[in-house]
């Protein structure tokens, strides 16, 4: 193997400060957040960061040459944007290194009030098109997107052609299947929208029954699989449910898996990706140091040229399974 | 919320380890003898990790329940922010739990010092989880979150005397791990044989599983032919 001639950006997920800190310790470049509110699409119970602990966070992480980007990337409720405007005031203040955003109003907001303020493109955008996200560059001066988890590498080293700006790619954890930003899957089920309350499948509406050896799933009141003795479990996610149709019990879109791009990272790079997204802000910090630190030496084996080290990941992965997902479409 | 059954059920299988026989031997020992230990754990933890309780602040009326299924006793955690409270009890009989988690001791010590991913312990079912799932998610999150490290908060609770107390830790530490090996050989050696032939068996059922899918499968094809 040959060596990098660029790094790659590690962007790493922070649910608490304790995990920002197991991040960075373990080798992150950057570490993405959110606000204790509706104001990221990972408003979960017990989660995120107030003000002052985000303050704490930016200091930790620049003290360690790392930065902090703050995602506001839920749509504001119509006619009610303060709240997702302040969370802009704020990481304008707080001097995040950039925001993550996906509302058109919200890019907007940003670009006209803290014109200095690095704006990244969230994938619950699903910008997945160099038109699209040209269109977001042009308008806002958005300077990087990070791009929705349907896409081939073929297709990825197409758009890094044909775009001005930095392209960022999930290479491990949960796996979102749908048009993210316009999935209502979640609101069906329990009334409470991922896009705009910020949690898809909330804790509130999710239960686990044990039944003898088995544990029954289920999401606002609906039975989303089964799971037998000693078979692995995943999240009560409709587009991962086991259902029964035409008499037969398959998972119709996805299963409980796990993206794991261990394999693609070289395709990836050569693509051109700017910056490698580690999904699970909603995990702990024993997920997020082990995930960081195998894919910090994974990527800085690459870039030095040699072969990359091998990392087992199953333990902690959904449903004890792994995936390349779409970047290779292997159903194909 | 459907109330999570408060008679002791056991769906996680207590591990053959030290602390299930340290269990056996506690389990004449009255809870409220244990209270005290509950008492000063919690008091460390207001005043170590305040964020805790503030990550659950909307969480004031729950009734957590937490079962180590090696020991013969439960826990009660009630975050109510001006007095939150940790019971020790024998069982949940009459108590009505908001959602209650239940794993081995040594897991539920691991999680809490964030060296254990829960959702992990979850996905694998050596974690099980009833009621009020936003309750537990958020108790989590809380401690995981807080960044627990109980070396440390012994040496600021206990000042002078914490460095012999660790020492006597690490010695004990020691001594568990390998205890815990041996009775790992014991067991190996004790359900080896049939675990064998249960492997021999399951193997036989995933072929004959397999057979009746493809025979399912034809009869599908035929079906839609005709």
């Amino acid at each position: 193997m040959t060596a990098l001639s660029r790094p790659v950006e590690l962007v790493c997920p922070a649910g608490t400060p304790a995990a920002l800190r197991a991040a960075i310790d373990a080798g992150a470049d950057s570490v993405y957040l959110g606000f204790r509110d509706e104001t990221n699409a990972r408003n979960f119970p017990g989660l995120n960061f107030n003000r002052e602990e985000l303050a704490a966070g930016v200091d930790y992480a620049h003290g360690h040459g790392a930065k902090v980007l703050l995602a506001i990337n839920t749509f504001p409720r119509a006619g009610q944007p303060e709240a997702w405007h302040k969370a802009v005031d704020d990481a304008a203040r707080l001097k995040v290194d950039a925001i993550i955003v996906a509302d058109l109003g919200l890019c907007d907001y940003a670009a006209r009030k803290h014109p200095d303020l690095r704006l990244h493109l969230s994938v619950q955008a699903s910008a997945s098109s160099a038109e699209a996200i040209r269109f977001y560059h042009r308008a806002f001066n958005i300077r990087r997107a990070v791009l929705p988890r349907v896409l081939t590498v073929q297709e990825i080293a197409a758009l890094c052609a044909d775009v001005p700006i930095e392209m960022e790619v999930f290479i491990f954890g949960g796996l979102c299947v749908m048009a993210e930003g316009r999935c209502a899957l979640s609101s069906y089920a329990t009334g409470k929208s991922p896009n705009m309350n910020g949690a898809c499948s909330p804790a509130s509406h999710v239960r686990y029954i044990e039944k003898g050896d088995k544990v029954e799933s289920q999401l606002g009141g609906f039975t989303i699989n089964t799971f037998g003795a000693g078979e692995p479990a995943g999240y009560p996610t409709l587009c991962k449910g086991r259902f029964e149709t035409n008499g037969r019990l398959s998972y119709l879109f996805e299963e409980p898996t796990s993206l794991n791009t261990f394999a693609i990272l070289p395709d990836l790079i050569a693509a051109g990706v700017t910056a490698f997204k580690i999904e699970g802000r909603q995990r702990g910090r024993a997920y997020v140091a082990n995930v960081v630190t195998a894919f910090r030496q994974t990527v800085d084996a690459i870039g030095r040229g040699e072969a990359p080290p091998v990392f087992d990941l199953d333990g902690i992965t959904e449903g004890g399974r792994q995936t390349a997902g779409a970047y290779e479409r292997n159903w194909r | 919320m459907p109330n999570p059954p408060a008679e002791r059920s056991r769906p996680v299988d207590p591990p053959f380890s030290p602390i299930l026989l340290a269990g056996l031997a506690l389990a004449p020992v009255p809870p409220r003898l244990l209270q005290p230990l509950f008492d000063a754990a919690l008091n460390v933890v207001r005043r170590r990790h305040p964020d805790i309780l503030d990550r659950l602040s909307d969480y004031p009326d729950a009734v957590i329940g937490i079962e180590p299924v090696d020991l013969p006793f439960v826990l009660l955690f009630e975050p109510r922010p001006d007095r939150p409270v940790l019971t020790v009890l024998r069982d949940f009989s009459g108590v009505r739990l908001s959602a209650v988690v239940r794993g081995p001791l040594a897991m539920l010590f691991a999680l809490g010092e964030g060296r254990l991913d829960g959702d992990a312990a979850f996905f694998s079912r050596q974690l099980v989880i009833e009621g009020d799932t936003e309750v537990i998610l958020a108790l989590r999150n809380a401690v995981d979150g807080a960044g627990i490290d109980l070396e440390a908060d012994f040496r600021a609770t206990l000042g002078p005397i914490a460095r012999p107390l660790i020492e006597a830790a690490r010695v004990g530490g020691h001594l568990f791990r390998r205890l815990s090996r041996d009775m790992s050989l014991i067991r190996q050696a004790l359900i080896g044989p049939a675990l064998k032939s249960a492997d021999a068996q399951s193997a036989r059922i995933n072929d004959l599983e397999r057979d009746v899918a493809a025979m399912r499968r034809s009869l599908r094809a035929r079906e839609q032919r005709s």
